[in-house]
């Protein structure tokens, strides 16, 4: 007994000055700790209980509120097998979770080397770098609210007219868009020509039309890129280029190590963003089972399958990275 | 030896005091000019140059394509969209779209309110993520990975989901019913908390649960990972206190990263549409993404359209543009003024851990 405290009392002698500055930590981290516990944690878990009972709204008449009733596993068996609502193809929930998430892992793939190409090119010394970096940047700062939605309603509407379509050529609204840019007929024909298979060439098509919507969503994975490549020291490159190195292979060999990490951070955001943005099907989906915001069982219930599955992409694409990712650091 | 040095001293043509003119043998011009332009090397720097520069000339019109058609759009007539030949410049061009917004729907007022909550909203989230992100840069407390772990977590739930249950607790929202026992609600003429007011989405960002927060925290953790830790430590031993450090010395020169966060936030902020019209539905100070502003017909623009009979549908779309751009317009303005910084500061921060 009386050994066990001398030991705890030496541990605390032990702590250090380092120690005790680090504790302070807490501190700093503190406004986000508050906001997590008091704000955000009820309202996840208020959520989270949606999703295994059923939710009664009580008259205003009788006093207003709710009630809950207990359902168990009922919401998320009947919700996920359930058909999606305008489906012809009798597509279910589940289904339509696991379509969406193939189709978005193309894209992501997609966005991520696209955004560290133009990087690299906008990192590079040229005529009007300021001007096109000014550029490529908008969609960082108007795209994220306001466009998208007005656009969104303006196709909708333009669609149903398609001989009016010249106010809106070039929408953020999926593929309609960018057909006004380039014609997917054309592709169509150069890709069949050439004898390839149909699969990649829809694939191709795909691209094409959604190039828009790919610029769109690169910025910040772009500006991301930008300070990764401005933290690599020119010295490496000079002395690589002196070893006789050419630029390919001094991309491979310092750019892209040196830029896993970036590579690993644009992965998560990336995921994160297009798995959960407005303009996605399954998010549309979610959102329309109860678009007034009323709580919804099988609305929770959907959603938090979906975000289980989105965070254990997440998990396998940390585990994925951790094994080449190379971290430049000096001394921890 | 003797001889070699004559050769190389240059012959003297003019000197005054401070400038001299010397002539020395050079190769000429043309042989010059040979030997740097025709070879292969510059051949294929400037064919990389061209194709750059024509894609990223393609791409930058991808991007720009839809303003310059928005743009065109809002000076459209009704008469303008009967026509199927009129395509980017109007025949019959009007000013009144723009008229009637910014009169009937009270532009100004819009912006100006707009114009409050995001500085007010962006000033916060750049102090908290900078306060936040220090923390988890640089000190090497137990959990620290786990906490950081539920800044990405934040990120993953979109708050449309959370909104009905985020609605209640801001109607009902009190302090260990501190704001009940004094009164507080009451006394400001509040009935339903603070829903309806600024204070929700002010709360929102000090704790760093507002929009992508959560990659401005790591966006500043990274920021302070670069800075070297020699920086403190001279600073403690000038007796500094780890606050003094943070706030004296660290602050300051996190000028471009801080800068660079700050227009994130206020232009995300500026163009939000859920969070405005979730938490105040229909406050009086309304801003320009309330749906009283972007998304309501003025009067007058209503009766024209309805007077233009079967293109009234797509005048209708050509407004909501013309509304849009009309949020859009002053970020632009400001964004021209300050890309600069936002590169900036994004290139002074040596992202790479």
């Amino acid at each position: 007994m009386t050994k066990d405290t001398t030991s705890i009392k030496k541990k605390r002698k032990s702590s250090s000055l380092i120690e005790r500055r680090d504790r302070l930590g807490w501190v700093f981290i503190l406004p986000f700790l508050i906001g997590l516990v008091f704000l955000y944690a009820s309202v996840i878990w208020e959520s989270f209980t949606y999703s295994f009972a059923q939710y009664n709204t009580i008259p205003a008449v009788k006093g207003g509120g709710y009630t809950l009733t207990f359902v168990g596993f009922d919401n998320f068996s009947t919700q996920l097998l359930k058909v999606v609502e305008g489906n012809t193809e009798g597509k279910t929930y589940l289904e339509l979770i696991f379509t969406s998430f193939a189709s978005q892992i193309v894209d992501i793939v997609i966005i991520i080397m696209f955004s560290l190409f133009i990087a690299v090119l906008l990192n590079q010394k040229m005529v009007g770098r300021t001007a096109f970096r000014a550029i490529f940047f908008i969609p960082v700062v108007v795209g994220a609210g306001i466009i998208a939605k007005i656009d969104a309603t303006a196709g909708e509407i333009l669609a149903s007219m398609s001989s009016l379509e010249g106010i809106d050529m070039g929408t953020a609204n999926g593929g309609q868009g960018a057909s006004g840019l380039v014609s997917a007929m054309d592709v169509n024909m150069l890709l069949g020509n050439l004898g390839l298979p149909t699969t990649f060439t829809d694939m191709i098509i795909g691209l094409v039309e959604s190039i828009y919507s790919i610029v769109n969503r690169a910025g910040v994975q772009m500006l991301i890129f930008l300070s990764g490549l401005q933290s690599i020291s020119p010295a490496i490159y000079e002395s690589c280029s002196i070893d006789g190195a050419t630029g390919w292979e001094s991309f491979w060999k310092i750019t892209f190590p040196m830029l896993s990490p970036m590579i690993l951070v644009n992965a998560f955001y990336t995921i994160i963003d297009s798995f959960t943005a407005e303009s996605n099907e399954v998010m549309q989906a979610i959102i329309g089972i109860s678009p007034n915001g009323v709580p919804n069982g099988l609305q929770s219930a959907l959603a938090w399958t979906y975000f289980g599955i989105v965070i254990v992409a997440l998990l396998l694409v940390a585990l994925i990275f951790k094994n080449f990712v190379f971290y430049n650091r000096r001394n921890d | 030896m003797n001889n070699n040095q004559e050769n190389t001293t240059p012959r003297v043509l003019k000197s005054s005091k401070n400038k001299i003119r010397v002539d020395f043998e050079r190769t000429s011009l043309k042989e010059r000019m040979k030997a740097k332009y025709l070879n292969s090397l510059f051949y294929k720097k400037l064919l990389v140059a061209v194709f750059r520069f024509i894609l990223l000339l393609g791409i930058s019109y991808i991007i720009l394509f839809p303003f310059f058609s928005k743009i065109s759009a809002s000076f459209m007539s009704p008469q303008d969209f009967m026509q199927s030949d009129v395509k980017m410049i109007p025949k019959f061009p009007t000013l009144n779209t723009y008229k009637y917004l910014i009169t009937e729907n009270q532009y100004f007022k819009a912006m100006l309110n707009s114009f409050l909550l995001s500085a007010i909203c962006a000033v916060i989230q750049m102090f908290v993520a900078a306060f936040v992100g220090y923390g988890f840069a640089k000190f090497k407390f137990k959990g620290r990975n786990i906490a950081f772990l539920f800044v990405m977590l934040t990120m993953i739930v979109p708050h449309q989901i959370l909104a009905s249950s985020f609605v209640q607790k801001f109607i009902y929202f009190d302090i260990f019913g501190l704001f009940e026992a004094t009164g507080l609600y009451r006394a400001l003429g509040l009935t339903q908390g603070i829903y309806n007011t600024y204070v929700p989405l002010i709360l929102l960002s000090l704790t760093g649960l507002a929009f992508k927060n959560g990659l401005f925290i790591f966006l500043m953790r990274s920021y302070y990972r670069g800075v070297p830790d020699e920086l403190e430590e001279s600073s403690f031993i000038d007796g500094y206190g780890v606050f003094q450090t943070f706030f004296k010395i660290i602050l300051p020169i996190s000028g471009p990263m801080l800068i660079t966060v700050f227009i994130l936030a206020f232009a995300w902020q500026w163009t939000d549409i859920f969070y405005v019209n979730t938490f105040l539905p229909n406050a009086e100070s309304f801003l320009l993404t309330s749906g009283k502003f972007w998304s309501t017909m003025p009067e007058t623009l209503d009766l024209l359209s309805e007077a233009a009979g079967p293109s009234a549908k797509t005048f209708e779309v050509a407004v909501k543009n013309t509304a849009g751009l009309l949020v859009v317009l002053p970020l632009i303005i400001l964004y021209i003024f300050c890309q600069r910084y936002l590169v900036q500061g994004i290139e002074s921060s040596g992202l790479a851990n």
